[in-house]
């Protein structure tokens, strides 16, 4: 009877909001933390399920992978089944995209529900490792989730034991082929694979490497078999220098939430420029594919959409792990003449020569970061045409803005 | 049969793009880019000329193992 009451309401993910700085995803307010008997109370016990329980679970959900590829969750655990199980299973919580702070969020107000997802992977695929991966100077989640995996072991909870590992502060760390190569103990880069790493991953055995948030979504798709209303999508909302994160109805549109501005860079990093009008009436969630990591970032008024664009290429350029060439080269000179484009510096031939280079670029690296820049520059001269000729003419409308979306330093 | 690019491996040396130029363009910086279509007949023994060419073993036709590679263990008498 309790448990038919609890399924009733749409289980969430996340109460009230959680902010944190942008510059260094300190948090700087949410809900306390749950502990195991907060967990318990909140979401009752992990129930256990087959593999093929799990799976159908996934796909009556449509489950996709929140790391922002939103591939479907069940095809990787399928492809992971069938190639013998018995590998590894990864929450992958290394969240490289610099507007994104969901997964720390969620590791610090809810870890109990990234681990029981984590272990649901674990029996569903007969892992036999599971590895919490995150970037190295992300003390508060790396405590956090030390934590919660010392209340489960207290509390006598049987699962497989899980290792708590970090990788180096990078966008690259938490791309998949990357957290794989970094496990078996090279570095955090990603490497070129004609075998997807649910069939042969780390040590040549089937490793599935799933998003923090995905998992979370899978500890609740284990209780209701993935029937029901599913939680809406978790965002975070850009705004400078804070990052706020939060739950939101897969009904409510970006009007809902934002104060009107022209343009919305969707999806992060290697996300696509939006005009205002082409967002503003559809329901958040329809666009989760396109949200990537569950970004949404208004420009401010008082911004310039080109030189948010140049600091992000930039930005990109730096993070290149410079093992493929069109990457090296063509990632750093996207984000070259982007620069002179926003500086006032450029003349028509290389605005020309950026609409090249996004063609030499895309779908031409080991993984998505290049891609990611071409889609990001494409959207950015589309929406931004009439401001690209200002430019070009030495008139921008915000000189010496400053960008105003988190760029970290350092790096190459 | 389709030609497929390792872009860690590759170097740009431009083997490839020499021996099938009809099959690979190099880029700004001398990378190749190869067609994604399915080869015919005759495109297919100049994509093998150029796949067995690469000092890097960075050109490879799909569905077709790695050559030049020592893929397991070799058997010493």
């Amino acid at each position: 009877m309790r448990a038919a009451a609890r399924l009733d309401t749409v289980p969430r993910l996340l109460e009230g909001i959680v902010r944190f700085r942008s510059s260094d995803r300190l948090r700087l307010a949410g809900p306390p933390p749950d502990t195991l008997n907060d967990h318990l109370q909140r979401y009752g016990h992990r129930p256990r399920r087959s593999a093929q329980e799990s799976i159908s679970a996934l796909a009556t959900a449509g489950l996709s992978g929140r790391g922002g590829a939103h591939f479907r969750a069940a095809a990787k655990w399928q492809t992971t089944l069938a190639a013998g199980g018995g590998g590894y299973v990864v929450a992958n919580a290394a969240e490289g995209e610099p507007c994104s702070a969901k997964d720390a969020a969620l590791l610090q107000h809810r870890p109990h529900l990234v681990l029981d997802g984590l272990a649901t992977a674990a029996e569903a695929l007969g892992a036999r490792g599971s590895v919490v991966w995150l970037h190295e100077h992300a003390r508060e989640s790396q405590e956090a989730i030390s934590r919660a995996l010392a209340e489960r072991r207290a509390s006598g909870l049987i699962e497989s034991p899980v290792r708590v590992l970090t990788g180096p502060d990078r966008y690259l760390t938490g791309e998949s082929s990357a957290v794989i190569n970094a496990l078996g103990g090279g570095p955090a880069v990603p490497v070129f694979t004609r075998t997807p790493a649910a069939r042969a991953g780390l040590g040549g055995l089937p490793t599935l490497v799933q998003n923090a948030e995905t998992l979370a979504r899978v500890a609740l798709l284990a209780r209701t078999n993935g029937y029901g209303e599913q939680p809406g999508p978790l965002v975070t909302i850009v705004s400078p220098g804070t990052l706020t994160v939060a739950e939101l109805s897969p009904y409510a549109t970006v009007e809902d939430i934002l104060r009107p501005v022209d343009t919305v860079l969707v999806g992060g990093y290697a996300g696509r420029w939006v005009r205002w009008p082409a967002l503003a009436g559809q329901p958040l969630g329809g666009l989760v594919p396109d949200l990537g990591p569950g970004v949404i970032a208004p420009l401010p008024p008082d911004a310039c959409g080109l030189t948010e664009t140049a600091a992000v290429l930039d930005y990109l350029a730096r993070s290149s792990a410079r093992q493929c060439g069109p990457c090296l080269f063509g990632t750093r000179a996207l984000a070259d003449t982007m620069a002179r484009v926003a500086d006032g510096t450029a003349r028509r031939a290389d605005v020309r020569r950026i609409a090249g280079l996004i063609g030499e670029v895309g779908g031409r690296g080991a993984c998505g970061l290049p891609d990611g820049a071409a889609q990001v520059t494409g959207t950015a001269l589309a929406v931004f045409a009439d401001d690209v000729d200002r430019h070009l003419h030495g008139r921008c409308l915000h000189p010496g803005a400053e960008p105003f979306l988190p760029i970290p330093v350092g790096h190459r | 049969m389709k030609l497929l690019v390792d872009p860690v491996a590759c170097d740009g040396i431009g083997m490839c793009s020499h021996l099938a130029p009809a099959l690979v363009n190099p880029d700004s910086w001398g990378y190749p880019i190869v067609s994604g279509e399915t080869l015919g007949e005759t495109d297919l023994r100049a994509a093998r000329a150029a796949v067995a060419a690469c000092p890097r073993r960075a050109l490879l036709l799909d569905d077709v193992p790695r050559s030049g590679r020592q893929t397991a263990p070799v058997e010493r008498k």
